[in-house]
């Protein structure tokens, strides 16, 4: 093995494939399945009658119709279900138009609100999604039907790629920089630039001129706080408020955020990456149910 | 037929050539809808807009400002490439000082040895604007004549307002048929249309765009319409962008056709005729280009557009709108909360979008869609 190959992978966030333990497959009527093909995370959500049955949360390789695949197959799992039983499959997120299994495609954004709709409840109206690449912001009704969204332009500062990146530079694990960002004696200026190349120099300079490696996650965490604000200010924030994607289990950026707009986001025991997944799960559920389904 | 205009806007700089050879006439390019065209044509010169190419290009930063809208750069490297060689002049119409700073540039490292600025008021809402305007159009003409070394009567003028006013009416013809239900002309096809008209001779434009409008009766196009969409906003010309959100209904669930528009590159630029039965011909032509719909430059102290836009809205029953700005563009940043609450306000949800030189395909067809989807979410959804 060349070092290269040996070095930690700090950047790695936990795969998971869950099934509903208190739902049994031959009880089941309509099984659908929404499959968020991202462009850092795929996911595959399976939906029997109205309810999430199991799904698979696993990294996008560079083919969307195989990654497509593999989030489904490791949402079949053990769960006793074979593809051939799901009703209507719906695909959403960026490779929305290559997931071969797809019976149609919704985008993300009506996916996403929808989804949180779900997961959080239906009181949600402003849902916060960050994913790898993009940050978007949408209203929606109590149906979990968009009203109006806003999404970063042009550069993907701010974003979960962002943090992968900043994660595997100061080598600490990304699912210990939220933690590690509040374990700090005072908190410092964000940087200045949630570039990430800018960044990289930044922290680079910080290190060197003595800061904490906890320090500098602080102000990089304040930092993508800060830019993600901005979106979300500029489309205005009706409560209850609700944070999807990989961002949300990062707290120093999230609760750094929360600060800053003074009031706290939703909770959920779901896995906050699988709302663009359960959203096109439950569209394809209430199609199938509406016998606007596979003909 | 209807291919030829996509030619004509793909091909911009051969049919000048050609028709230069043609006609061993002038040709002048102008960088902003308020040239009087009608003037140029008395005097049998071709007046062409100059527009950008859409290609990345590297030869505007040590002319021009990085925050002056990207339209403004994109006209200036097509000078400093010397694209538009052929032209024997250059002439602004007094509108955004980005664009003038463009034309400044171009005068000063490309000029073709004639370059005109005409002040057109930007006050169009004063009593005072046609008179002054009539008074500039003088010294423009007196301009003109040392270009052309010839001398233009009124019947010329009246001559070059009936040209100008035929393109212009057979264009508002082709946009009737987009009201139909199924339009039997793109969006995109309807803007190669538009487009061409700054790059052929108002004549021979009006001449082929007849022929299509007969075509128009009985044409069908075999797609659904989807969702009718309007785009607002500053100069543009991104027919890729409108192609790419007229496609969107093949592979997605949702579709859409562009309907009508409010762009200068559009409505704004022939959707007013001159009025023929006004009798001094350069009174005529000052009204018309002080009473057309404005360019936000000049739509103060009233917002006089909000009432064109929604009147085209509600004639082409449109189903949202897609707010398109060029970025930095000022005047239409500044103008675009307005438009959006007064359409929302009248119950046409809107979108909006911030273009470039070139625009983001992957992130654009997203926003697009959602948009889309928020405006014809089958109900059956939820």
């Amino acid at each position: 093995m060349t070092d290269e190959t040996k070095k930690e992978e700090f950047w790695r966030w936990t795969e998971a494939n869950w099934k509903n333990p208190d739902m049994k497959l031959e009880d089941l009527k309509i099984i659908t399945a929404g499959i968020d093909v991202g462009s850092v995370s795929s996911q595959a959500v399976i939906v029997g009658d109205g309810q999430i049955f199991a799904y698979g949360n696993m990294r996008t390789g560079s083919d969307s119709p195989e990654s497509a695949r593999n989030a489904l197959n490791y949402a079949l799992k053990d769960t006793g279900l074979h593809e051939d039983r799901i009703d209507y499959c719906i695909g959403t997120g960026y490779g929305r138009v290559n997931v071969p299994m797809a019976d149609r495609s919704i985008t993300e954004i009506a996916c996403h609100a929808r989804g949180a709709n779900f997961i959080y409840g239906p009181e949600v109206r402003t849902v916060l999604d960050v994913g790898g690449q993009d940050c978007k912001a949408i209203r929606c009704d109590g149906r979990g039907k968009v009203t109006n969204f806003l999404m970063n332009d042009k550069c993907a500062a701010g974003t979960g790629r962002g943090m992968e990146v900043f994660a595997d530079l100061l080598s600490v694990p990304i699912t210990e920089v939220g933690d590690r960002s509040f374990d700090i004696k005072e908190e410092p200026a964000p940087v200045s630039s949630t570039c990430v190349v800018y960044a990289k120099t930044e922290a680079t300079g910080l290190l060197r001129s003595g800061w904490e490696v906890n320090e500098v996650l602080a102000a990089y965490c304040s930092a993508m706080a800060e830019r993600i604000y901005s979106l979300i200010e500029r489309i205005g924030v009706q409560e209850k408020f609700a944070i999807t994607g990989g961002m949300a289990k990062n707290k120093g950026v999230i609760n750094r955020l929360m600060k800053i707009m003074g009031l706290e986001a939703m909770k959920t025991q779901w896995d906050t990456q699988i709302a663009g997944a359960a959203g096109a799960a439950l569209f394809a559920h209430t199609l199938v149910e509406r016998g606007k389904g596979r003909k | 037929m209807i291919e030829q205009f996509k030619q004509w806007y793909d091909k911009r700089h051969v049919y000048a050539r050609e028709w230069k050879e043609r006609n061993g006439g002038k040709i002048v390019g102008f960088f902003c809808t308020y040239a009087p065209e009608e003037i140029f044509y008395a005097f049998d010169v071709l007046p062409v807009r100059v527009l950008g190419s859409h290609e990345p290009q590297d030869v505007t930063e040590p002319h021009i400002f990085g925050m002056f809208c990207p339209f403004c750069r994109d006209v200036l490297a097509q000078g400093l490439k010397g694209r538009y060689d052929y032209l024997d002049g250059i002439m602004i119409a007094q509108s955004c000082l980005h664009l003038r700073q463009a034309f400044t540039s171009w005068e000063i490292h490309k000029n073709p040895g004639w370059s005109y600025f005409l002040p057109m008021p930007n006050h169009v809402q004063s009593k005072r604007a046609i008179p002054f305007l009539k008074e500039e159009y003088k010294l423009l003409i007196e301009k003109l004549e040392e270009l052309t070394g010839k001398k233009i009567t009124d019947d010329d003028l009246r001559r070059g307002i009936k040209i100008m006013n035929r393109a212009r009416q057979v264009m508002k013809d082709i946009y009737e048929f987009r009201k139909r239900e199924a339009p039997p002309i793109t969006g995109a096809e309807s803007m190669y249309m538009t487009c061409a008209q700054f790059f052929t001779h108002a004549t021979e434009f009006a001449e082929v765009a007849e022929k299509v409008l007969v075509e128009l009766e009985t044409r069908k196009l075999d797609r659904d319409p989807g969702k009718r969409i309007m785009l607002v906003g500053s100069e543009n010309d991104d027919i890729e962008y409108i192609n790419m959100i007229e496609h969107l209904g093949e592979q997605e669930s949702v579709g859409c056709t562009l309907v009508v528009e409010d762009h200068c590159t559009t409505t704004r630029y022939f959707w007013d005729l001159v009025d023929e039965s006004i009798d001094d011909p350069l009174d005529a032509i000052a009204t018309r280009y002080v009473n057309r719909t404005a360019c936000p430059t000049k739509d103060w102290p009233q917002r006089t557009r909000l009432k064109r836009i929604l009147e085209l809205a509600k004639d082409f029953n449109v189903d949202g709108a897609i707010i398109v700005q060029q970025k930095f563009c000022d005047p239409h940043e500044t103008d675009i909360p307005f438009i959006r609450k007064f359409l929302e306000e009248n119950d046409i949800p809107t979108y909006f979008l911030e273009f470039d030189v070139t625009v983001p395909a992957g992130p654009f067809a997203i926003r697009t869609e959602a948009f889309l989807e928020q405006l014809g979410m089958e109900d059956d959804l939820f």
